[in-house]
């Protein structure tokens, strides 16, 4: 279970989160929503302890961490190691191929074998669908190519938590529609998945829970079915159509 | 003529290989050594007494960039002596002109190679420390495996620069007594009457050496660049 309470985090004097308690249970695909500058991402960053909160709890199974104490370098790699981030422009090393950016943590930090590494590497490329494109360099990657590749990347490091940053955000349709399949199977096999994304036809497709955030505060979180009923607040209604284009 | 260089070229190749060449070699490498823990030093985001060590630094980086590198060959060798202080030199420090010299040239290459690995390294996007931050690896891998590499295809180019400078730069060796190639194209100049022929040679040998290193450069930026899309 990965929980956080009271998480306030500031840059300079813009306030972007703002009290946040919020736990994404495991073997859950938990939907964060939400309008751009809302602070998603930065909520998904800290998670990964890629942002430093002023103040706030975080609980990672049975463990407790208090922001405004500071987390140990030793606690942050191994927060790090368990909530793999996958990111909206990929992010993968542009230096290393396609099957070296996969074996790359495995040996680095699990401390795997190379062979043994390797074999892992293939069968999450193969299972992403871009074995084709091992030996490949990120550079000669398609969008949607480098995308899985970074999904597989995380997976290779058997992580508790997957968190994706907008992971469809810079793809075209096409590109987009071949890495959602990607992760829908990731949902199927029930991992735990936080996903950030604008794309609600998905969300309501894969999403345990849902999370809504303006402004830095919660104003949804709850179910999927929850969140797209009727009965739901003119807020969430408005961004809902907003983002289906239902009124133009 | 042809005599005169016949005879000069084995005197000027042989200072070349005993003095010009390894002087640069080595200082290149400490150079680089210096410049690197200077770079990162720099970049360090610690604060606090920390801070102490990075204005030391940057005082380090304008001392070298701002004085004439023939001055500072004379403060090492000529000055340093006269550099009494009872506790740890009561006579001076006095060093040998080829340690001096390649101390100097050390110190020099690495004040401005700090630079260009500073720049190289802030060019490269953030989202590389964080994707490798992300799989938990620790800061030193992270720089090991994942930033000196791609920094080092931003690097080449000025770092090249900086070693064919300094292979030029290690004829102002002569002036400290070190009998590098130059300062024996002066002693058979002298001998023989022929400054003009003599100074050119040497010039071509120079030349000859660092156009032998640009070709290497060209090499060196091929095998760093595999993985870079190329434009057509």
């Amino acid at each position: 279970m990965l929980k956080v309470q009271q998480l306030t985090k500031s840059f300079g004097k813009n306030e972007v989160l703002h009290q946040i308690s919020v736990d994404f249970p495991e073997h859950e695909t938990t939907v964060v929503l939400g309008p751009s500058g809302s602070g998603k991402s930065t909520l998904l960053r800290s998670l990964n302890l890629l942002e430093h909160p002023e103040s706030g709890q975080y609980a990672f199974d049975n463990r407790h961490f208090d922001f405004a104490k500071g987390i140990t370098a030793k606690d942050t790699l191994m927060i790090r190691r368990q909530t793999e981030m996958v990111f909206q422009d990929y992010n993968l090393f542009p230096h290393l191929t396609v099957l070296k950016n996969v074996m790359e943590g495995q040996i680095q930090v699990l401390g795997l074998p190379k062979k043994e590494a390797e074999a892992k590497s293939w069968e999450l490329l193969k299972k992403v669908g871009v074995a084709s494109r091992a030996q490949a360099y990120p550079s000669q990657l398609s969008g949607g190519q480098a995308q899985r590749v970074a999904i597989a990347r995380s997976l290779a490091m058997q992580p508790k938590y997957i968190l994706l940053d907008e992971p469809t955000s810079a793809l075209d349709p096409e590109a987009e529609l071949e890495v959602l399949k990607v992760l829908k199977q990731l949902h199927e096999e029930n991992r735990s998945l936080v996903i950030v994304t604008h794309n609600l036809a998905f969300a309501q497709q894969v999403a345990d829970k849902i999370v809504f955030l303006e402004d830095g505060q919660i104003l949804f979180n709850g179910t999927q079915e929850a969140f797209f009923s009727p009965k739901q607040t003119s807020r969430i209604k408005t961004f809902i159509q907003a983002m289906t284009f239902a009124q133009i | 003529m042809w005599s005169i260089i016949i005879k000069a070229l084995p005197q000027l190749i042989a200072a070349g290989i005993k003095y010009t060449l390894p002087m640069a070699v080595i200082a290149f490498i400490f150079g680089l050594i210096l410049a690197l823990i200077t770079a990162l030093v720099r970049l360090s985001p610690r604060g606090g007494a920390f801070n102490i060590i990075k204005v030391i630094f940057r005082f380090y980086v304008w001392l070298f960039r701002s004085t004439p590198l023939l001055v500072q060959l004379f403060i090492v060798y000529f000055g340093l002596p006269y550099l009494r202080w009872a506790p740890l030199w009561p006579n001076g420090i006095k060093l040998g002109a080829l340690t001096a010299g390649i101390i100097t040239f050390s110190l020099n290459t690495g004040a401005y190679a700090s630079e260009t690995i500073r720049a190289a390294i802030a060019s490269l996007p953030r989202g590389q420390w964080e994707a490798a931050y992300a799989l938990g690896m620790t800061k030193r891998k992270v720089l090991q495996r994942i930033i000196l590499p791609q920094a080092l295809r931003v690097a080449l180019p000025p770092l090249a620069n900086s070693f064919i400078g300094l292979v030029k730069d290690t004829s102002l060796a002569a002036s400290i007594t070190i009998v590098e190639m130059f300062e024996v194209s002066q002693q058979i100049a002298a001998e023989n009457y022929q400054p003009l022929l003599m100074y050119s040679l040497v010039a071509l040998l120079y030349a000859v050496v660092c156009s032998l290193l640009s070709w290497l450069q060209g090499h060196l930026e091929k095998i760093t660049s595999r993985y870079v899309l190329k434009r057509p």
